[in-house]
């Protein structure tokens, strides 16, 4: 960047003591070039020259708005240091929604397509930083390409994971993501450890998105970690203060906390290795900060991921320990993270007794120096209350919530009341703590609060004496705050005739004590005050005239809703007969019980960010409706909308129990419309079925009778398998040979069973083969249920770009069947009882060819069918019988008849069985076994 | 998955040297935010922690984490509830990355050489996500750039004497 007018105008500005002095060499500045900007006919070098200035002046904070075009030109200078200012220009300069980006996404593309890699970089910056729609539509495929193709450099493979991690968090929609989810996912296997991590950011944020679509993701992070920091392998330039490639490990361990816990025992026991292995190192007295920091950092992402996976493994324990003693650290940050850490099990974990050890030392944290500490303690003070420690919790928050900053008061407030809600054991202290909150705190309660004990008052009758007494009292003293007014005039308007009698507490007394108040009150206030004051003419008859000069000096008022409501109420109240004022003032009916206005206003104040929490704040409860894993993600929604429903139905009933046009205190309706689920993620692009490899049927129909053998075969992979059934379990050994001369790498292999049928694997498959070698993966079976469909299976690996091969595997129904023999009377018998359609099925089938019944024979043989001898009077007729295993479904009991036809060459096949899905299925079986001619060997 | 949202390097005296901004926001925004982010870290005392919640509006709720380098504050803006130590670290890795490609870094070096500092940022960090953590790695690029660079003004002062 070495330009003697740039440099001397930079130390110009920095001599510039003054803002004034400044500002006008600036403008000075600005004039200069604007003139030679619009001369024209500038050299390259100078453009370049003046657009770094330019730049300079807006890191200065200056705005700068003009000099986008001379950035533009620039992009497509053929020099590189041109090129260079260019984008450095525009991505300072331009933002997504610029209307020039449009005018530079050509020059882009022309770049992304250059054989010059580094041409490339500088265009993979442009759109990360800028990464408008436009860029999105017109460039993701380009940038993809990058990323995936072989013959991409290192550098830029990690620009292009990154540039489409941009693209796709804003604008998720041009990413097919399902569609390149595979050959993504096997670049976490690249032996660069700055790839690893650029495409860990990329797929932590797409796999939030489609869980589904990245599963494979789970042992690829997972074998990755084992590697770095159980096996030690990895680049000694990546060690970072002892530590390898912290940043790596702590984002694979914080994206297997967005899927659920892996259900394979081989990478649940890597992860545990893992796990420890970090716990353990953490015992390591630290050299350093940095290292410390590094260390650190890892160790609070491995706490919440084994947090996530199982809250009260020993893993936890452990940790629960070290998060003790970093509590009490001396170190600032320790101590911040520490809560934040221990606010996240308490927020999950049913066992508290350990975390309640610590009570003493978290309350002192709410006097921290550190705002920051202060408010992870409140934290962590929320999500450790239960029912045993809510009243020391909750007392100490009120006597701290004087002091407290203000920026965090109204959080309290919420976080006060609800504690005391979810954990009150009895009636008055609920009542006198939420009083006392509102008389104290004031302006940081919202009006969800009070609405919540209007509401709780109502729905419990033995809460609402004592309150109306309560809330008389708190409405004497000198500083009474509004909101009291309000809570109190609703109460005592429901409830103050059950008080009438105290002393101090008369009809005229009640009155007295809110009116004193009404002049100072908001408008809202007093209309709400005079709603309470129609109610009392009808509770006590015997102070009407005192409130019919309110209402009469209010028919008056300025205010519309002041005046309507004392002309209305007026109306009512001097009616002959009190009829329509006792049904207008009818008791409130109690509140429909639903999920607490509060909890929805604080999970709107701790907001949502792009990224999807795997925790919130609050007790275990709390944490029930969010979602565990992604794949739950979708329940999350149904949890808003509430707040809005809630406050609108309070105020609606106060105001149409006040209105009395209605005639009738009717309560707003409460039933709020039933969540919709949302709609399921669609699934990735095309199912398996119809990607099945081609030619796949020559291997498979000839394993369909159950043989061993080669499933598939091509230049590269040969496929075998063996297999052996017993009843409902069956066992199956398939075989993947390497033919080739190289090594198959990012090898992998997932099974998709129809349901009903359960295929699990017995060991984690290596992810690569060598050349010429064999590997093995043995699969157990279970048919729990009928199963019409066959399982398939996908296998993958990279040999340039990735390859993906669909099959299926011959497990049919009939491997399922034990066949059994019996005797012509018992067959008869047993045929009558199943008797016809639609439990039985017949079909005449036309061979090929003559009718071979040794064939036939072998075809219900292999089929796992037992041949009856002698039961059908005709010889060459064949009758079989067979039990069908599941085992949730019980056994189907399978009968048939096979007829062969010689002069006519066909079968009449006649099945029986007691199910008649598995007649259906049987027979199709059967009908395609005796169909079927083996095609010749080529071999 | 330390997301950063934005960059911001400023001196003791609160006159910012550097910034990248990685969400979209008005320039106005910009502004606002980066004066608050300032004010509230200068005053801070040592020994705090090296975080800052930042309270507000939903889009920039977050969290500032920063560290203090001689005269120079670097500042990330990360998401809520990201790894706040290994935002740390990387940030102490450019901090490393600018020391060893200026060797000894000053203030002075990134006003006079923004450009370069940018391209280290560049080379390190994109669109918000750490994407190279080794140093050597950096630095070559980086001093790569620059030999590029050099040629085309050694061609460029070819040029001008010829027309001298």
């Amino acid at each position: 960047m070495a330009m003697r007018g740039l440099t001397v105008f930079i130390a110009d500005i920095r001599n510039c003591r003054v803002r004034e002095l400044e500002e006008k060499r600036i403008n000075k500045e600005m004039a200069n070039i604007r003139t030679k900007f619009k001369d024209g006919n500038l050299s390259g070098y100078d453009k370049k020259k003046y657009v770094c200035k330019l730049l300079y002046m807006y890191i200065l904070g200056w705005d700068i708005d003009f000099g986008h075009m001379e950035a533009v030109n620039l992009i497509s200078s053929p020099k590189y240091s041109e090129k260079q200012i260019g984008y450095l220009g525009i991505t300072l300069l331009m933002h997504e929604n610029s209307d020039l980006v449009r005018l530079v996404v050509n020059s882009i593309r022309k770049d992304l397509d250059d054989n010059n890699e580094i041409h490339n970089c500088l265009a993979l910056h442009a759109i990360a930083n800028i990464g408008g729609r436009e860029m999105a539509e017109s460039l993701a495929s380009d940038v993809h390409r990058l990323l995936v193709s072989p013959n991409s450099k290192s550098f830029v493979k990690k620009k292009a994971a990154l540039t489409m991690l941009r693209l796709f968090r804003k604008h998720p929609d041009v990413i097919p993501a399902p569609d390149w989810a595979e050959r993504i996912t096997n670049i976490i296997d690249d032996y660069d450890l700055g790839v690893c991590l650029s495409v860990t950011s990329l797929i932590t944020a797409l796999a939030q998105q489609y869980p589904e679509a990245f599963m494979l993701a789970i042992p690829k992070a997972i074998m990755r970690l084992h590697k770095v920091i159980v096996e030690r392998d990895f680049s000694a330039d990546y060690v970072y203060y002892k530590i390898p490639i912290p940043w790596l490990q702590v984002k694979l361990l914080r994206l297997l906390q967005y899927f659920p816990p892996t259900e394979d025992p081989n990478m649940s026991e890597m992860l545990h290795n893992v796990l420890q292995t970090i716990i353990n190192n953490s015992q390591e007295t630290p050299r350093n900060v940095q290292h410390n920091n590094a260390q650190n950092a890892i160790l609070f992402e491995a706490i919440n991921l084994a947090i996530h996976l199982d809250c009260e493994s020993d893993i936890v324990r452990q940790a629960t320990n070290i998060l003790a003693r970093f509590i009490l650290s001396k170190e600032t940050n320790v101590r911040y993270l520490g809560l934040e850490t221990m606010a996240h099990l308490a927020a999950v974990t049913d066992e508290l007794d350990e975390i309640k050890k610590h009570e003493e030392t978290i309350i002192l944290s709410l006097r921290d120096k550190d705002i920051s500490v202060r408010r992870r303690g409140l934290d962590l003070l929320y999500s450790m209350c239960d029912v045993s420690n809510a009243k020391t919790i909750v007392s100490e928050l009120i006597r701290y919530l004087h002091i407290a900053d203000y920026a965090l008061r109204e959080e309290m407030v919420l976080k006060i009341a609800i504690m005391t809600e979810k954990y009150a054991t009895e009636h008055s202290w609920y009542v006198d703590v939420i009083l006392q909150l509102i008389s104290s705190a004031g302006d940081h309660v919202g009006e969800e609060v009070w609405y919540r004990v209007v509401q709780i008052v109502t729905n419990h009758e033995n809460l609402q004496e004592y309150s109306a007494k309560m809330v008389l009292h708190y409405m004497r003293s000198p500083h009474c705050h509004e909101n009291m007014l309000k809570v109190g005039g609703y109460i005592l308007g429901e409830y103050g005739h059950l008080i009438a009698n105290l002393p101090g507490a008369s009809p005229i007394e009640q009155f007295n004590t809110l009116h004193a108040r009404f002049g100072l009150c908001s408008l809202a206030t007093r209309a709400l005050l005079l709603s309470t004051y129609i109610k009392f003419i009808n509770l006590f008859p015997e102070i009407k005239g005192a409130i019919l000069a309110v209402f009469n000096q209010y028919r008056h008022v300025l205010d519309a809703e002041l005046q309507q409501r004392a002309c209305e109420y007026m109306a009512i109240a001097t009616m002959p007969t009190d009829d329509l004022l006792q049904t207008v003032c009818e008791e409130m009916p109690q509140f429909p019980e639903r999920e607490s206005a509060l909890l929805s206003r604080l999970n709107e104040k701790t907001g949502q960010t792009e990224d999807k929490r795997t925790w919130n704040i609050g007790g275990k409860d709390s944490n029930e409706k969010t979602p565990a894993n992604l794949l739950a993600a979708t329940k999350e929604r149904n949890e808003n909308g509430s707040v809005d429903d809630l406050v609108n139905s309070v105020s609606n009933t106060s105001i149409s129990a006040a209105g009395g046009e209605n005639g009738a205190a009717a309560p707003a309706n409460g039933s709020a419309a039933p969540p919709t689920p949302a709609a399921p993620a669609t699934k990735a692009g095309l199912t398996w079925k119809d990607q099945l490899a081609p030619g796949y049927e020559n291997w498979y129909n000839r394993l369909r009778d159950g043989a061993d053998g080669i499933l598939y075969e091509d230049s590269i992979l040969q496929i075998g398998i063996k297999s052996e059934y017993h009843g409902h379990l069956g066992r199956l050994a398939i075989y993947f040979g390497n033919k080739t001369h190289t090594q198959l790498n990012s090898f992998a292999v997932s099974v998709e069973a129809p349901e009903g049928l359960v295929v699990a694997n017995s060991h984690t498959l290596a992810t690569s083969i060598g050349p010429s070698t064999q590997i093995q993966q043995l699969y157990s079976l279970e048919c729990q249920q009928i199963v019409t469909e066959v399982p398939l299976i996908r296998i993958s690996y990279q040999a340039g770009s990735t390859q993906s091969i669909y099959l299926k595997l011959p497990v049919l129904m009939s491997r399922f069947i034990e066949p059994i023999q019996l005797a012509s009377a018992d067959f008869f018998g047993r045929w009558k009882q199943i008797g016809g359609a639609p439990r039985e099925v017949q079909e005449i089938i036309k061979v090929p060819g003559k009718i071979e019944l040794e064939r036939a024979r072998s075809i219900l043989v292999n089929h796992r069918l037992g041949i009856c001898e002698n039961v059908d009077p005709k010889p060459g007729n064949f009758v079989a019988t067979g039990v069908f295993n599941t085992s949730l479904s019980g056994k189907v009991g399978c009968l048939l008849r096979l007829e062969p036809n010689h002069e006519t060459n066909m079968y009449r096949l006649t099945i029986r069985t007691t199910s008649d899905v598995v007649s259906k299925h049987l027979k199709e079986i059967l009908h395609t076994a005796l169909l079927y001619k083996p095609a010749p060997s080529t071999r | 998955m330390t997301f950063i949202n934005f960059i911001i390097i400023f001196n003791r005296q609160g006159k910012i040297r550097l910034t990248r901004w990685y969400q979209y926001m008005t320039d106005k925004q910009k502004s606002s935010l980066s004066q608050d982010v300032v004010t509230q870290i200068l005053a801070r005392k040592r020994g705090m922690c090296n975080i800052l919640e930042l309270e507000g509006r939903r889009e920039t709720r977050g969290k500032a984490i920063y560290k203090r380098y001689a005269s120079l504050f670097f500042c990330f803006g990360i998401d809520w509830n990201d790894n706040e130590l290994s935002g740390l670290e990387v940030l102490h890795k450019y901090v490393e990355c600018l020391d060893q490609y200026f060797g000894n870094v000053c203030e002075l070096d990134i006003i006079y050489n923004y450009s370069a500092a940018y391209q280290v940022m560049d080379e390190m960090l994109l669109g918000g996500h750490a994407q190279e953590t080794n140093k050597k790695v950096v630095v070559k690029h980086c001093k790569g750039f620059d030999k590029l660079e050099e040629s085309d003004s050694i061609v460029h002062n070819l040029r001008a004497s010829n027309i001298a």
